[in-house]
């Protein structure tokens, strides 16, 4: 089957006064149809930018999108409405997306009415409260009145998921989309999210900095960890998590504090060579991680930009120093 | 003052002899707004012990940073404390927190007791240079030897592991926010405080960042014995750092204990919930489960338990009557008419948690 997906060598650059940011470098990416693929890494990584371009916010500077096989530069006028339908993206702030002087009602039929997904005005009522009972809103009937500054954060983020499925997307970009939600509720909205994969096949990009949130809604999915705009190592989440093969990958996991007091006090450190990430103005030449990897290897890594290479566990890793090496994250 | 970064541990000698520099006792805080009272903070009894970090966990708007703010009384005018007693001691003398008058408040702060802010930015003045600001500190508190000053600052921007010099002579933008992080931890040790809160250290930085954040709070706390307070709605933080838990609920506080206590036998069915509800990244890959609901409105609380409208526990006792703190095991205290039954329920559904779940597989 043709993957959703397909990024090909794409690469973003913003301008700076004369000078550029190379925000995304050269990224090969594919998202097969139904699945969970995470990208995760710290701010200023691209990976919201990567999210951005996929759906359709952003064109890339080089390389190409490819949306079930179609390059999203060179679609005619028809495919490209399709395309955009069929994306979504719902972002971190629940309290910036979402019009504070709109209700619900009108925040979620206004796209029902505009894309034709229905006949009238009470056929999108009724639509409305049929997609607020999916992100569990109930009763609906209590939500279609209110202001989003009558709902709390998660209920908010709820009716921005409700309104991206209006157009019955087949690819959701979740950038963010839990970090802004308390704890507590969190979960709830994983859940949610998972069952629309499940029930209506829903693929996602969901984008985060948080790896244990990763780990939890990508288990049967997969991890891209990015580092200055380049993808350093990718897989099925389990292996990332458990046997992580590039550095930077490891430098992560094992800083991550953990929400168990065994678990933390047993982590293995890393040190790392320096605490300072450097800026995207001036990346340094070779692997980019090189200035602080405590395995560089002088000659090589400051030298040649590692691609990203298979490795037998599954996935791949753009460290041809450390690839085959495995390292326990925890002293048993 | 010596250029020895170690002579400022004056704390050391004080150690774990059953002093306490802070105590709390029945601590209310009352916001009025046009709504109505919000009920921020209600009857926290809370003994610091000299030399451990006690973590207050709860969600957003349970309370734990208005008690923080109340401590160092640096509440917003709409606040209030309305009833209450907060006793500090330091060399045998106890003060009366809340009946000092401004210009004594202005000394026991950051002198004996210093806040550490959730947004490190805003928390300097963007016009001065961060020697100015060191420099500002010492003379509001009377210190006036410049030369002096200046070497602690440097010794403490050196412990803090920042380039002394340089940072010294930056203004707080030209910094990253890691680095202002550590450089308002730096300011607020300048005047070696007994007392140390920290509001959300590590809440808004990166992962590498905040691994290096973590690694010099707990130096802190294991090579100076400082006392200190986290304030933080990350279990990750509290595990790492803590001594006890506080879990705060509603404004008051219905779990407290040591802190293996509170992750691997949590008594009160809201740190269960929240420990239910939280992946960790090492351990093996585990179900979570969210608490139903949402916090409680703090200006028209439920009646009873204000959790139970949330519990799986809750029955009609608990609609009627707040339960009070009492005790659930060894320094373990909670405020749950079902404590037994949280204990049973855990005994059915153990916790994956610790090390022998990664050893029982899952993950590896």
């Amino acid at each position: 089957m043709t993957p959703i997906f397909e990024l090909r060598n794409v690469t973003k650059a913003f301008g700076v006064g004369k000078e550029r940011v190379i925000a995304v470098d050269s990224v090969d990416l594919t998202i097969e149809q139904g699945e969970i693929m995470c990208l995760v890494g710290e701010s200023g990584c691209g990976k919201s930018t990567t999210g951005r371009m996929v759906a359709g916010l952003l064109p890339p500077t080089a390389g190409q999108i490819l949306f079930k096989g179609q390059d999203i530069t060179k679609m005619d006028r028809e495919s490209y409405r399709a395309y955009r339908r069929a994306v979504q993206i719902v972002h971190q702030d629940p309290y910036a997306s979402l019009n504070p002087t709109h209700t619900v009602r009108e925040i979620i039929t206004a796209p029902l009415l505009r894309h034709k997904k229905v006949r009238s005005r009470s056929e999108a009522e009724q639509r409305a409260i049929e997609l607020l009972e999916i992100v569990d809103l109930t009763p609906a009937g209590d939500f279609m009145g209110k202001y989003p500054h009558q709902l709390s954060g998660g209920q908010r983020q709820r009716v921005s998921v409700a309104r991206a499925l209006t157009v019955e997307p087949e690819f959701i970009v979740a950038d963010e989309a839990v970090s802004m939600v308390d704890v507590s509720i969190r979960v709830s909205l994983l859940n949610m999210l998972s069952r629309l994969k499940n029930e209506f096949n829903v693929t996602f990009l969901f984008i985060t900095h948080d790896l244990a949130l990763a780990k939890y809604f990508a288990w049967e999915g997969r991890i891209s960890v990015m580092y200055l705009g380049r993808i350093v190592e990718e897989g099925p989440t389990p292996r990332v998590v458990t046997d992580s093969r590039h550095p930077y990958t490891q430098a992560l996991l094992s800083a991550v504090p953990e929400a168990d007091p065994e678990l933390a006090r047993r982590k293995r450190r890393m040190e790392l060579r320096s605490a300072d990430i450097p800026s995207l103005l001036n990346l340094p030449p070779g692997c980019t991680f090189h200035p602080r990897c405590p395995f560089f290897v002088e000659g090589q890594c400051d030298v040649h930009v590692p691609q990203l290479e298979p490795i037998p566990e599954g996935g791949r890793v753009a460290c041809p120093v450390r690839k085959s090496e495995r390292i326990e994250l925890i002293a048993l | 003052m010596a250029n020895d970064s170690m002579e400022w541990s004056f704390q050391t000698g004080q150690g774990k002899n059953g002093h306490i520099p802070l105590s709390l006792e029945n601590v209310h805080v009352v916001y009025n707004i046009r709504r109505g009272e919000v009920q921020a903070v209600r009857g926290v009894d809370l003994e610091l012990h000299a030399g451990e970090s006690v973590a207050l966990i709860g969600e957003s708007g349970s309370g734990k940073t208005t008690l923080g703010l109340a401590i160092v009384r640096l509440l917003v005018k709409s606040a209030q404390i309305t009833q209450g007693k907060i006793t500090y001691r330091r060399d045998g003398q106890e003060v009366d927190v809340l009946s000092l008058k401004p210009k004594e408040m202005r000394e026991f702060r950051w002198k004996e007791c210093a806040m550490v802010f959730q947004s490190a930015l805003n928390a300097f003045n963007p016009v001065l240079r961060i020697w100015d600001q060191m420099l500002d500190t010492a003379r509001s508190h009377g210190w006036n030897d410049r030369q002096a000053i200046r070497e602690k600052s440097l010794d403490l921007l050196r412990f803090v592991q920042l380039d002394p010099e340089r940072v010294l002579n930056s203004y707080p933008h030209e910094l990253s926010g890691g680095m202002r992080q550590r450089v308002l931890l730096a300011l607020s040790l300048l005047l070696e405080p007994q007392v140390l809160i920290l509001d959300e250290p590590t809440t808004a930085l990166d992962i590498l960042t905040q691994r290096t954040i973590l690694d010099l709070l707990r130096k802190l706390k294991e090579e100076q014995h400082f006392t200190m307070i986290f304030i933080s709605h990350d279990l990750a933080v509290a595990a790492e750092l803590a001594d006890r838990i506080a879990t705060m609920y509603a404004g008051a506080v219905v779990e407290l204990g040591p802190t293996e206590e509170l992750f691997y036998n949590p008594r009160h069915p809201y740190t269960l919930g929240l420990i239910r509800a939280v992946p960790t990244v090492a351990g093996g890959f585990e179900e979570l489960f969210s608490i139903p609901g949402s916090p409680p409105d703090l200006i028209d609380l439920p009646s009873g338990c204000p959790f139970h409208p949330r519990c799986s526990f809750a029955t009609s006792k608990c609609q009627e009557k707040e339960p009070s703190l009492t005790q659930v095991g060894p320094n373990h205290f909670a405020a749950c008419w079902h404590w037994h039954e949280v204990e049973q329920e855990l005994e059915r559904n153990p916790l994956h948690r610790g090390v022998h779940a990664i050893k029982e597989g899952g993950a590896s």
